[in-house]
């Protein structure tokens, strides 16, 4: 399980995060939801010690992030995090190279299901191609957790169909996912649980299926009653 | 398969409701297997919990069965099909007469229009094969 | 550890290219130097002997004798070598921002390797000082080559031959890069070690800090090199210590290393605690 406790980070004189809390647990698709600037790419930079924050704990399956945690759970930005000069093959290597939990089988079939070419450059991939290449790299990894920030945006319906077909494959099975997203519908019935953010806090955390059979409320009934009223 | 979903209503309810439909119309027949939840939730594009949620609730309910690590098949019981068939024939017929009810039509006229309608359904029946 | 080598190798792999361009250019302006300023000579003493009607002995009693440091003084000898180090100094910043300002923010794979940051700062230290020594190694074998090619186009009598130790202890130039003892030599790179180090940490504490950690790292570098240098300022300055060369040495040696392993250890912290993609 992930906790984040009561993180707060400030920006300048921005107060970005104003005591952010909750967890996501293995075997779910944790999504946080919040329109841009609310800070989600922030808590999941601050998960991975890429950026401090200001009061607050993050736990991962209770204990502090280490170098090894590195192993176990897995980052993957809105942009791709190899240099653009390497080929696929190269970037592949390089995680290979660093990380014990590479799983090259998966890899490869990673490179078939999303039907990329190792040989190409990632700086020469389309916007659709350069987002399954940077899926292809964490999810490669025999990782607890992945965290994904937006996957889903800025790249073509074909790409967004196919990266959707990853969350119900065997690729996601049994690990933690906290993705991001400013636009709940293409995944809503994907998830298992949201965060709804506002201004620095949860505004509310909760199960889409609860809340379907409670309230008979979707997503979007939630976050309009919570953003608006 | 394909469903297109409610985005209200629990989407393991819907999943469950879409089986028994397809159970009454004999599109599922009996013994047969049925996706593992896995392949379902991609065919959906659905949370593979769900799908979980959902077998676990047709399971409970003696829809389906599964014998030791063999795919879950639907369930060979004639009683549950029988009650599946009954279930689904009363909600479209409550459906039906709530609909109708509003608007004020006699029991007569309706039963007229409904046995004009069944006919000519019949008789259409080569054309219609979609949905 | 493994990781740190990785690293190393990757980071050396990184501006390879761009290393082969300064070694290349370093080689032919070096060569065509030594050439071109024996040419030089040759045509002086030919000028000077059967235009000007000079004896051998008046030439060369009025021009001297050519040797390497006519070549180390010459703009073919110096500019290669402050290309390298201006190129090494841009480089020396650069490692580290381009990680953050390239396309594909790279940094932030490299603080998600399953490792202690710490290696990515000694990967990057270890490449700019292997570059910097792979550099040194490549002027004493020039200096040896040129001393070779001096000999064919310039006849013995007007030559003074040089070795690279006499050329180091001449030229005061090729002194500051190469000095002519081995204690000397470890002093000048020690020091370079440490002011990379030093500037590495300024680098983290702005990247950690930004806007207001530009002033915190200017301050850190000032207050480094005033530690580094309170020395020399405190014997000249106020004439506190009367110390021996030797107890000198040692205590600046001393000073150098702390001031070295506190940039170390602050940059640990930044890279674990502070540092922000």
């Amino acid at each position: 399980m992930i906790e984040v406790n009561n993180i707060t980070k400030k920006f300048g004189r921005k107060q970005v995060l104003k005591g952010v809390t909750f967890t996501a647990e293995k075997g779910e698709i944790t999504c946080l939801i919040g329109i841009n600037g609310v800070g989600k790419t922030t808590i999941l930079n601050a998960i991975m010690a890429l950026t401090p924050i200001k009061k607050g704990e993050i736990l991962i399956d209770g204990e502090k992030l280490k170098p090894k945690t590195f192993n176990h759970i897995t980052f993957i930005p809105d942009a791709i995090t190899v240099l653009p000069q390497m080929t696929i093959t190269e970037s592949m290597q390089f995680m290979k190279d660093y990380y014990t939990t590479w799983n090259e089988e998966r890899a490869q079939e990673l490179l078939s299901f999303f039907k990329l070419n190792p040989e190409d450059k990632i700086a020469s991939l389309s916007k659709g191609n350069t987002a399954k290449a940077n899926l292809l790299l964490g999810l490669a990894l025999d990782v607890d957790y992945i965290l994904m920030d937006e996957p889903f945006s800025g790249i073509d319906m074909f790409s967004r169909e196919q990266i959707a077909n990853v969350f119900t494959s065997h690729l996601i099975e049994d690990r933690g996912v906290i993705i991001t997203t400013h636009e709940i519908g293409d995944i809503e019935h994907l998830i298992d649980k949201v965060v709804l953010l506002d201004d620095g806090v949860v505004k509310k955390h909760f199960y889409t299926e609860e809340v379907r059979e409670a309230e008979g409320k979707s997503v979007i009934d939630v976050m309009r009653e919570e953003y608006q009223g | 398969m394909k469903i297109n979903f409610n985005r209200r209503e629990p989407v393991y309810v819907q999943v469950v409701r879409h089986f028994k439909q397809q159970i009454a119309m004999n599109m599922l027949e009996p013994g047969q297997e049925i996706p593992s939840r896995r392949e379902l939730a991609g065919e959906l594009k659905i949370n593979p919990n769900t799908v979980q949620r959902a077998y676990k609730e047709m399971e409970e309910q003696g829809l389906i069965y599964t014998e030791r690590n063999l795919p879950s098949k639907i369930t060979r019981n004639e009683q549950v099909l029988q009650v599946v068939r009954e279930e689904l024939i009363m909600d479209a017929v409550d459906q039906f007469v709530t609909t109708v009810q509003s608007v004020q039509v006699p029991l007569d006229e309706i039963v007229t229009i409904i046995k004009e309608k069944y006919e000519q359904t019949n008789a259409d029946k080569g054309e219609e094969d979609h949905d | 550890m493994k990781s740190y080598f990785r690293l190393t190798e990757f980071e050396l792999g990184r501006f390879f290219k761009f290393y082969l361009v300064l070694i290349g250019l370093t080689i032919v302006s070096q060569i065509i130097g030594v050439i071109a300023v024996s040419k030089e000579y040759m045509q002086e003493a030919n000028e000077a002997i059967y235009q000007d009607g000079l004896s051998k002995q008046a030439f060369m009693d009025q021009r001297g004798l050519i040797s390497l440091l006519d070549w180390t003084n010459s703009i073919w000898f110096l500019a290669p070598i402050a290309l390298c180090v201006v190129t090494l100094l841009i480089y020396m910043f650069f490692i580290w921002y381009r990680d953050w300002l390239g396309k594909n923010t790279f940094i932030y794979r490299l603080l998600m390797l399953p490792t202690q940051r710490i290696h990515l700062f000694f990967a990057k230290a270890t490449t700019i000082f292997i570059m910097v020594l792979g550099l040194v190694a490549l002027q004493v074998f020039l200096i040896y080559i040129a001393g070779i090619v001096l000999e064919w186009m310039v006849p013995n009598e007007f030559m003074q031959t040089m070795g690279v130790s006499e050329v180091s202890v001449a030229s005061q130039y090729v002194n500051t890069i190469l000095p002519a003892t081995f204690t000397e030599f470890v002093l000048y790179y020690g020091t370079g070690f440490m002011f990379v180090c030093i500037f590495f940490t300024a680098i983290l504490i702005e990247r950690s800090y930004r806007w207001k950690g530009l002033l915190f790292a200017i301050g850190y570098v000032a207050v480094a090199t005033a530690v580094f240098m309170s020395l020399i300022f405190l014997s000249m300055e106020w004439g506190l210590f009367s110390l021996y060369p030797l107890e000198w040495l040692i205590l600046q040696i001393i000073i150098g290393i702390i001031v070295t392993a506190s940039s170390i250890f602050l940059s640990y912290y930044l890279l674990t605690k502070k540092i922000t993609v």
